[in-house]
């Protein structure tokens, strides 16, 4: 009896190129659709297949792909094309977008150990000794991170200042001055908030600078959840009290505050609910950020195929909170690519007995003025630019051009109702606005170059460079960089998942590496992420 | 049952901050009297089943400010005429397209859809967004659709359905202020008015998100304004708080298809000719 043909379970979309998670040699990848959920599979010659979950909802990754706005080009760029993405950064003439939002790490030092860290920080050098590959930047490095970025940009929208911990360098308040010097518009202070809980001084010192130059200078705390466990697991320690003086102290002083949780399935992935619903109530918090954790650097074992996506926190979001959310009320960022970020702001109306809150894209059609699939003629450009600054990753609450645009989107959304004087009641919106975000970083398993290509996170290296968040983490530069800085060898990072645990070991970082430490065998360094892909041969043989 | 949602048709307060036709309507008050669900996004999905070409002549029946009508000149390069009951409405509508450079390719008309100001034939397709359920004689309006248009001319139309059994009971109450819902048809109802002018209706679709998102931002817009302006509602009458059964009972019948909202695309018999 002949075999029936049969069809593959799966729809193929896209063909795109990756690194393999173990080797970080560039290959050819695919991503297909299989039981409305999408998956990106790739092969490398000597580490076999690999495949990871990159969104939950089919329907709404094929949907999201209207939201795409032309990038801009920077100024300048910093690398020439020469073997292609992802192994030109940075930013190479290639890359499709400026760069919205710049991090500077200013240290790998930091005052915690987490179990969860993609930078894969912590006490190495205090434990094990100088030789362990730490760093810290000098101010004159810091100058000449912030003079690429506003080299590339003219005026920046934000830098972030990370780590390690940032608020632990001898040297950050004057990082920050630098950066006010500069015309950059948004500082953000990226912490766990140890600093910020024990040494009001210094809060106020951060609050002292708020403003200065037209500068903004925000807070963007590190903040998971409320279960003992959740710290525990993500954190190592219990810093439930810490987080609340860090809060308080920020509510006194008058800083902004982004909380920013770190997700991980069955984790803390139940706390969603109550993280939005304690930040809308508390004075010092105007913002969350969600982000899936990112399985680079050091992480819990995981599984790629059911790890979060943005759509599965949309959902729990939707599910833990049904009188506040729906689908739908989350919209894609256009400037960097759809699937890696959405966004949605709340207006938050405060009554005694409760707090009520309207997502705004239930107000605006949002959706038709961020849909760039078609050429349009829009009955309203001005409101397009304003929603443009609210949906872009250079968006934080306390900033003007971002408080600007809700105005006038909420006054927009208050027009077409009758006859009220809206511009005006929309005024002092500022301190009922709530925004929220959910950002998926690419992982060295779901790393899609189609997404690096248009990223607008960039980390800007001591060196002068400006590289893709996700290429910096998932591609082998975070390992280079770490090198060149501290003079110690740094193996790539291996992702902590089932699948590889047999084929890597332990660290001096608490991430994982390759157990046969490839990299050593090369003699001199090798470059990122080497070519398999675009190996100059003929594509077929001559006979 | 003395207590009202929404205030009764008629009171000056309602007129005098809406646009004169929709004067009484709750939908027009909450979402601007230009709205229709769906958006920019359906009537895309409508503009795209016509397939308008670039010199067609199209007429938009009912077209408000002229969204529609400008978009389908624009993006489609079709000569629209726009059909509206309300001068200010075609006023505003008129000094708009001026502005955006299109009033070479774009007319708008005051009318009457029950009596359409043109020729038997002269039109290569038609649009009606979310209208022919306000309309006191469908079936006037559906012969007129068919007498402007060319033979193989397209019409188009979006609108509001309520099922066969009519509203449920919850929801009878407010048809006094939603004029779309008052006398909508079924799907099946408004496939039948326009067969019965003699256009053949191709497709039939049926939108429900474009309704459930419409009760979303009626919602969404009176929190709003309870928000921002509550002394405002109060002057018109409006109390919010009575209205969340109705919107409860609105949901309701989305969910089980009671209320929808259905694209039908029909065309004339007969070839153009050359």
């Amino acid at each position: 009896m002949a075999d029936k043909a049969r069809d593959r379970d799966e729809i193929f979309v896209e063909y795109t190129k990756s690194v393999c998670p173990v080797c970080k040699v560039v290959v050819d990848a695919q991503v297909n659709i299989r039981d409305n959920k999408v998956y990106l599979r790739k092969r490398c010659k000597d580490h076999g297949w690999f495949e990871a979950l990159v969104y939950g909802d089919a329907q709404l990754y094929t949907e999201s792909t209207r939201f795409n706005k032309p990038g801009t080009l920077p100024l300048a760029f910093q690398t020439e094309v020469r073997d292609g993405c992802p192994s030109d950064c940075g930013l190479c003439p290639e890359h499709k977008q400026h760069a919205c939002l710049g991090i500077i790490e200013v240290n790998t030092g930091c005052n915690l150990d987490c179990p969860i860290c993609f930078a894969d920080s912590g006490r190495q050098q205090e434990r094990r000794g100088p030789d362990t590959g730490g760093y810290s930047i000098t101010r004159e490095q810091c100058a000449l991170m912030l003079d690429t970025f506003v080299e590339a940009e003219g005026e920046p929208e934000v830098v972030m200042f990370s780590g390690g911990e940032p608020t632990i360098h001898a040297d950050i308040l004057d990082f920050v001055d630098m950066a006010i010097e500069r015309p950059i518009k948004i500082v953000n202070i990226n912490t766990n908030g140890i600093r910020l809980a024990t040494d009001p001084k210094f809060v106020d010192a951060l609050a002292g600078r708020n403003g200065r130059n037209g500068t903004a200078v925000n807070v963007y705390l590190q903040f998971d959840g409320f279960e003992e466990a959740t710290h525990r697991a993500i954190r190592g320690t219990d810093l439930r009290e810490r987080k609340r003086r860090a809060l308080d102290n920020c509510a006194e002083a008058g800083l902004t505050v982004t909380l920013v949780a770190a997700v991980e399935r069955d984790l803390n992935d139940h706390e969603l609910g109550d993280i939005i619903a304690f930040g809308v109530d508390h004075p010092a918090v105007y913002a969350v950020t969600f982000q899936p954790v990112t399985h680079s650097g050091r992480h819990v074992e995981f599984d790629p195929l059911t790890r979060l996506t943005n759509s599965d926190v949309m959902e729990m979001i939707t599910e833990q909170r049904p009188d506040w959310f729906r689908p739908g009320d989350f919209v894609p960022v256009p400037c960097c690519f759809p699937t890696c970020r959405s966004v949605t702001y709340l207006l938050v109306d405060r009554k005694d007995d409760r707090t009520d809150v309207i997502p705004l894209p239930r107000l605006v059609d949002v959706d038709d003025y961020l849909d760039y699939a078609s050429n349009r003629v829009l009955p309203d450009p001005e409101l397009r630019a304003s929603l443009e600054r609210l949906w872009s990753a250079s968006a934080f609450m306390n900033a003007p051009t971002t408080m600007d645009g809700l105005a006038a989107a909420t006054a927009n959304a208050e027009c077409a109702a009758c006859g009220i004087d809206l511009p005006e009641a929309a005024k002092d919106l500022g301190d009922r606005v709530f925004m929220i975000v959910v950002q998926d970083f690419l992982d060295p398993y779901t790393l899609n170059v189609k997404q690096l290509m248009k990223c607008c996170v960039e980390e800007i290296t001591p060196d002068g460079r400006i590289i893709p968040f996700c290429a910096y983490n998932s591609v082998g530069y975070r390992e280079q960089v770490r090198a060149r800085m501290s003079g110690v060898e740094v193996a790539d990072v291996v992702p902590n998942s089932r699948q590889l645990a047999d084929v890597t070991v332990e660290s001096p970082y608490g991430s994982r590496i390759a157990r046969d430490g490839h990299r050593e065998e090369a003699g001199e360094q090798p470059p990122v992420a080497p070519d398999h892909t675009n190996v100059g041969r003929r594509a077929v043989e001559e006979p | 049952m003395t207590e009202r949602p929404l205030p009764a048709p008629g009171p000056d307060a309602v007129k005098s901050c809406c646009a004169a036709a929709y004067g009484t309507d709750a939908v027009a008050l909450l979402l601007g009297e230009s709205y229709h669900p769906g958006g920019l996004a359906l009537t895309r999905r409508l503009a795209d089943s016509l397939a308008p070409a670039p010199g067609a002549r199209v007429l938009d029946v009912a077209s408000g400010p002229g969204t529609t009508a400008r978009l389908l000149a624009a993006e489609y390069g079709a000569r629209v005429d726009g059909v509206d009951l309300g001068p200010a409405t075609v006023a505003t509508a008129r000094a708009v397209t001026e502005r955006a450079g299109l009033a070479d390719r774009v007319r708008f008309h005051e009318g009457d859809a029950e009596r359409l100001p043109f020729a038997a034939g002269t039109f290569d397709a038609l649009v009606c967004e979310c209208a022919l359920c306000t309309f006191p004689d469908k079936e006037a309006a559906a012969a007129e659709f068919a007498r402007v248009l060319r033979p193989g001319g397209r019409v188009g139309i979006t609108d509001v359905t309520v099922a066969e059994g009519g509203l449920p009971e919850e929801l009878a109450g407010i048809a006094g202020w939603v004029s779309c819902i008052a006398d909508a048809r079924s799907e099946e109802g408004y496939r039948a008015l326009l067969e019965q002018a003699g256009l053949r209706v191709r497709r039939a679709e049926r939108h429900v998100t474009a309704i459930a998102r419409m009760v979303e931002q009626i919602d969404a817009r009176l929190r709003l304004l309870g928000m921002t302006a509550p002394e405002r509602l109060a002057e018109a009458g409006v109390d919010a708080r009575a209205l969340t059964p109705y919107l409860e009972a609105a949901r309701a019948a989305v969910a089980d298809g009671t209320v929808g909202y259905s694209l039908l695309l029909a065309d004339k018999p007969g070839s153009a000719g050359s």
